[in-house]
């Protein structure tokens, strides 16, 4: 059965439409990633389902059933807030067991299930501290412990690592996933964080403009994203994108990008004359000190380290700038500074049209065998 | 620029005992004066060697003021007993009333939400004897005047206001998602103001309830213009120390020193309310 | 920066600019301080050198540049800034330029203003004005938002305009606090790369705070790491990188974090093998350096308890003949952060391709010998680098 369904959800806020006729549907047990920039409804839509907002339109049901106007205390779901939201007077044992004790159940009954699940989240030796006295990483483990202690069907964590330090983050976004899978929830997961949507994600919807411009597995989004605004969100340093345009010649296409030209086969024929943005992933390029075929020239400019990567600015011919990534150790090709040569795998190549953002996709002649 | 010179040090010091000695002298001065006898505070000069007498404090506590034109018969204690059943008695419903009322001021965005409340503070507006003339005329028709539920209602334009601004600033400042998780954990809105809001606004609730409990206790025209002797509060009983044979300071010290306990005491006591931080720490330390 | 040869500090140090020295900050009565920031803090900045003051909140690192920048009082120590003793002067007459990390803009100025505010006061003429303004506005995309006031502004766009109101001056030293703290994802490693240009360029000598690693990496020639009001090295980012003087700083520097593991040395006629005991049902794994000279004295002998360092990133996986458990395994995009049970504990490995192992599968990994990293047992201390004693 469909865990949560949400169909054609709109809530405004005063004159400012927030989320606008959005769907999605999840099923159960899988993990759903809520991702977009700031401002763009996300969190809003977690408080639509946990029943603190309620949808100005569009249906909600939590395993087959609509909980439209069913008060948050009814709707059986588990939830952690951005800012933890623990409760300061009490301390860390009686926060995890607030949804317990809602519940029913003896007093020893709700005791045992905060341990295990305190010892599960490693912080059964701060059970009897308040919050004020717990450091942040011990703060949200027992936002989670309370969101995940009743076992709810759905779970939903509003961008849960984002006030811990990054050490933290890492960890805990490797420790997640077990721990999501232990508990068999449903899970909305909200992040702006990109490393954290396509590490945690089974599937990422991606929240734009009131709706999701696409929702799919984290490998489908990176590869293949429906458009420029979705390209952009991913990838450090983000996706290049160089404006350019499509040219027909010799029975096959060529992008005509900023004075130089990258070879796209035949699959563009349909795209021909078309002002576009090449979009290339910066680790899809290489840098070399010697020509090679199809290889743009460019001068490299600047080479600055980026964790254990290495992130080269470059320009083109006609100062367009750029970014070339590569690993540290044993990277091929060239670290001087000047005259450099960029190639570009072309499987990796994304091409937008210029004016509405949207990819256009090759298209694979019958002729071709793939 | 941070370092604090020795010289600093001992200027700050100097100031500091000069402001202690400026506000603490008013209430040391009436302190002795509640030991002396009416001569030995009118003596020029006035001298701090005396020797203490309890007699001041024997006449209030007995009722019985002996002057030189005679012996009269004052109601103090009498009066300090209608101070404290005012004071609590409209600090108590002034509590059920606005803690609820501002609750929802701070939670619920509702129409005219903020004209109502503004109407509330309004009320500390107008001069109290305007609005009393026609509230006596009133109180006598309804048979409130001269009751204690007609004071304890009159009382409200006291504290109910403090009350109700003191305290919505206090539920304002605690986050809502603090309620709005106690609920997701399966709380109804009731457990959840009694549990979670409640005990959050503490202390906002605790310096409201002090201030109210000072101004209602300190009030002087509400009591003079709708309270007879019987009802009255101790301000308007000390108008009886103002005798015929002239003003008997030393009961009237006495008399200072008495009714200040109860609220030194009370305000000693939620101190600790006070002080205790209104964040404990929910997000961020 | 002429060459980024990871063996050799980027730029060649010049002329000292800014000298620190002995500096210590406590906080409280002198003679009992109740708070010890800053602890014998020395340190040297070459003119035109970017530092990095890197450390976890309360590490001392805001202190410091707050007792550069005159705010705070040096309790005890001497620093010297373009030839002049300047502890003892008040912040205006150090000549240094400074970028808040707060909202420091002038609230009744225009963000052009608020930029060339100092400018203004420096009598420079009008069109030198514009032309320096329109300059470092390009640089960080604030056109848009000059004549804007900064209410009205996002807090990326308020630390924009206030980078570049402490960038436009002429000042012997320039410090910044936590400059990118606030600034959009997606323009964090462009500006990285046109500040880190700019302040070459115009040969400024800059000390920087920050606590994120990415950032100190991308703008500093040389990083200040420090803990609890210590200084712990001060190097290269590569040197912090390849040779960490203690554990602390191995773990502290890099992400994900550098795998520590307790192990015991073997030395055998010269032959030195370290050992990773394993735990219960999980076995241990075993790295042969060879031939190591251990001198007698030297922590390095025979059965002696270190610990033992590993890079995410130089763990190499599908090749060796030690296994582990793979219980995570999240692609990134450019790179798949695996963890693998072994030894009885969690490993981090990072690949940059895709690594296809499910769940709960059996992975080889083996450890090359040049990415090991020993360090003391008791005080950390590092001992031995792998890349310096293997081929």
């Amino acid at each position: 059965m469909t865990a949560l369904e949400l169909n054609g959800i709109s809530k405004s806020f005063k004159n400012d439409e927030v989320l606008s006729g959005l769907s999605l549907s999840a099923e159960q047990g899988e993990t759903v990633v809520i991702f977009g920039p700031s401002g763009t409804g996300k969190t809003v839509l977690l408080r639509l389902i946990s029943g603190i907002y309620d949808p100005d339109d569009g249906d909600i049901r939590l395993s087959g059933s609509s909980v439209i106007g069913i008060a948050p205390e009814r709707r059986g779901v588990g939830m952690a807030f951005q800012n933890f939201a623990l409760y300061p007077h009490m301390e860390a044992a009686e926060n995890i067991a607030s949804p317990l004790q809602a519940r029913g159940g003896t007093s020893a009954q709700i005791a045992e299930k905060v341990r295990d699940i305190a010892s599960l989240l490693k912080i059964d030796h701060v059970l009897s501290h308040r919050p004020k006295e717990l450091s942040n990483g011990q703060k949200q483990r027992t936002a989670l412990a309370r969101a995940l202690v009743a076992g709810p069907k759905i779970l939903l964590l509003d961008d849960p690592l984002r006030n811990v330090d990054a050490k933290l983050r890492f960890e805990m976004r490797l420790e997640l996933p077990r721990l999501l899978r232990e508990f068999q929830s449903t899970t909305l997961y909200v992040t702006q964080d990109y490393k954290e949507a396509m590490a945690l994600g089974d599937r990422i919807a991606v929240l734009l403009d009131g709706g999701f411009a696409q929702v799919a597995t984290p490998e489908d989004i990176y590869r293949d994203p429906v458009n420029l605004e979705v390209a952009k969100l991913f990838g450090d340093p983000t996706i290049n994108l160089i404006p350019g345009r499509i040219v027909a010649a010799n029975g096959g296409t060529h992008a005509d990008l900023a004075g130089s030209t990258i070879d796209l086969g035949a699959g563009y024929a349909h795209a021909a004359g078309r002002e576009i943005y090449a979009g290339i992933r910066p680790e899809a390029i290489s840098i070399s000190q010697t020509a090679s075929e199809g290889a743009l020239p460019v001068e490299l400019i600047a080479v600055t380290p980026l964790n254990e990567r290495v992130v080269m600015l470059l320009h083109l011919a006609d100062g367009t700038e750029f970014f070339a990534s590569a690993p540290e150790e044993g990277a091929a090709g060239s670290r001087e500074h000047g005259p450099a040569f960029a190639s570009i795998d072309p499987a990796a190549l994304l091409i937008f049209a210029r004016d509405s953002g949207q990819r256009i996709q090759p298209q694979t002649s019958n002729r071709q065998t793939v | 620029m941070h370092h604090t010179s020795t010289a600093e040090r001992i200027l700050r010091g100097f100031l500091l005992t000069l402001v202690l000695l400026f506000f603490l002298f008013p209430i040391f001065w009436i302190f002795l004066m509640s030991f002396q006898t009416n001569e030995d505070i009118l003596r020029i000069p006035p001298s701090l060697f005396f020797t203490p007498t309890l007699e001041n404090y024997i006449a209030l506590i007995s009722g019985r003021l002996s002057t030189v034109a005679g012996d009269l018969d004052i109601a103090f204690m009498r009066n300090l007993w209608n101070s404290v059943l005012l004071s609590s008695l409209s600090v108590g419903v002034a509590l059920i009333l606005g803690v609820p009322a501002a609750y929802a001021f701070a939670r619920f965005k509702f129409r005219l939400g903020e004209n109502i409340a503004f109407t509330l503070l309004s009320f500390r507006f107008a001069p109290p004897l305007l609005v009393l003339l026609p509230l006596s005329l009133y109180f006598s028709e309804l048979g409130l005047s001269d009751t204690y539920l007609g004071l304890v209602w009159v009382y409200q334009l006291i504290a109910l206001p403090l009350i109700l601004w003191i305290v919505r600033g206090y539920f304002e400042d605690i986050s809502p998602d603090i309620e709005n998780a106690y609920r997701i954990d399966g709380h109804s809105w009731a457990t959840t103001f009694r549990k979670i809001a409640i005990p959050l606004a503490r202390p906002g609730i605790a310096a409201a309830s002090l201030l109210a409990f000072i101004f209602c206790w300190n009030n002087f025209v509400f009591a003079l213009v709708l309270a007879s002797a019987d009802k009255q509060p101790v301000t308007v009983g000390a108008l009886a120390f103002v005798t015929a044979s002239g003003i008997q300071y030393g009961q009237v010290a006495a008399a200072i020193v008495l009714s200040v306990t109860p609220t030194l005491m009370l305000a000693l006591y939620a101190q600790r309310y006070l002080v205790e931080g209104l964040s404990l720490g929910a997000v961020k330390g | 920066m002429a060459k980024q040869a990871p063996e050799q500090p980027a730029r060649a140090p010049a002329a000292v600019a800014l000298h620190l020295d002995a500096v210590d900050k406590f906080y409280g009565d002198p003679a009992n301080p109740a708070v010890h920031a800053v602890k014998n803090f020395s340190m040297e900045v070459g003119q035109g050198e970017i530092v990095a003051l890197l450390g976890s909140s309360g590490c001392g690192k805001t202190s410091t540049l707050r007792m550069i920048a005159g705010f705070e009082t040096v309790s005890r120590g001497e620093i010297n800034l373009a030839g002049r003793q300047i502890d003892s002067l008040p912040p205006a007459r150090r000549n240094v330029a400074m970028a808040f990390e707060g909202y420091s803009l002038y609230p009744p100025l225009t963000v052009r203003d608020n930029i060339a505010f100092a400018l203004k006061a420096a009598k420079l003429e009008q069109s030198e004005v514009k032309r320096k303004v329109d300059h470092i506005s390009a640089l960080l995309e604030i056109e848009p938002i000059l004549d804007k006031y900064p209410s009205s502004l996002s807090g990326g766009q308020q630390q924009r305009a206030s980078l570049a109101r402490a960038l436009i001056r002429k000042a012997d030293l320039y410090l910044l606090d936590e400059p990118m703290s606030q600034l959009e994802p997606q323009l964090r490693s462009v500006l990285r790369g046109r500040i880190k240009s700019y302040l070459i360029e115009q040969g400024l000598t800059s000390v920087f705070v920050t606590h994120d690693q990415t950032e100190a990496n991308a703008l500093a020639d040389r990083i200040a790491v420090m803990e609890d009001g210590v200084l712990q090295q001060i190097a290269s980012p590569a040197e912090l990188k390849d040779r960490p003087a203690n554990l602390f700083v191995a773990t502290f520097i890099g992400e994900p974090p550098m795998n520590v593991f307790p192990a015991k040395l073997s030395v055998n006629g010269g032959h030195l093998s370290i050992a990773v005991e394993g735990a219960g049902s999980a076995s241990g794994f075993s790295v042969e350096l060879g031939e190591i000279a251990c001198p007698p004295g030297s922590a390095l002998q025979d059965g002696a308890s270190v610990h033992l360092g590993v890079r995410p990133h130089s763990v190499a996986l599908g090749k060796g003949d030690t296994r582990g458990l793979v219980v995570s395994n999240q692609w990134l995009g450019d790179q798949t952060h695996v963890v693998i049970e072994t030894a009885g504990q969690a490993m981090v490995a990072v690949s940059y391709g895709r690594v296809e192992d499910a769940l709960g599968a059996e992975i080889a990994f083996s450890i090359p010998p040049r990415a090991v990293h020993l360090f003391a047992e008791d005080d950390g201390r590092a001992l031995l680098h792998g890349r310096e004693v293997v081929g």
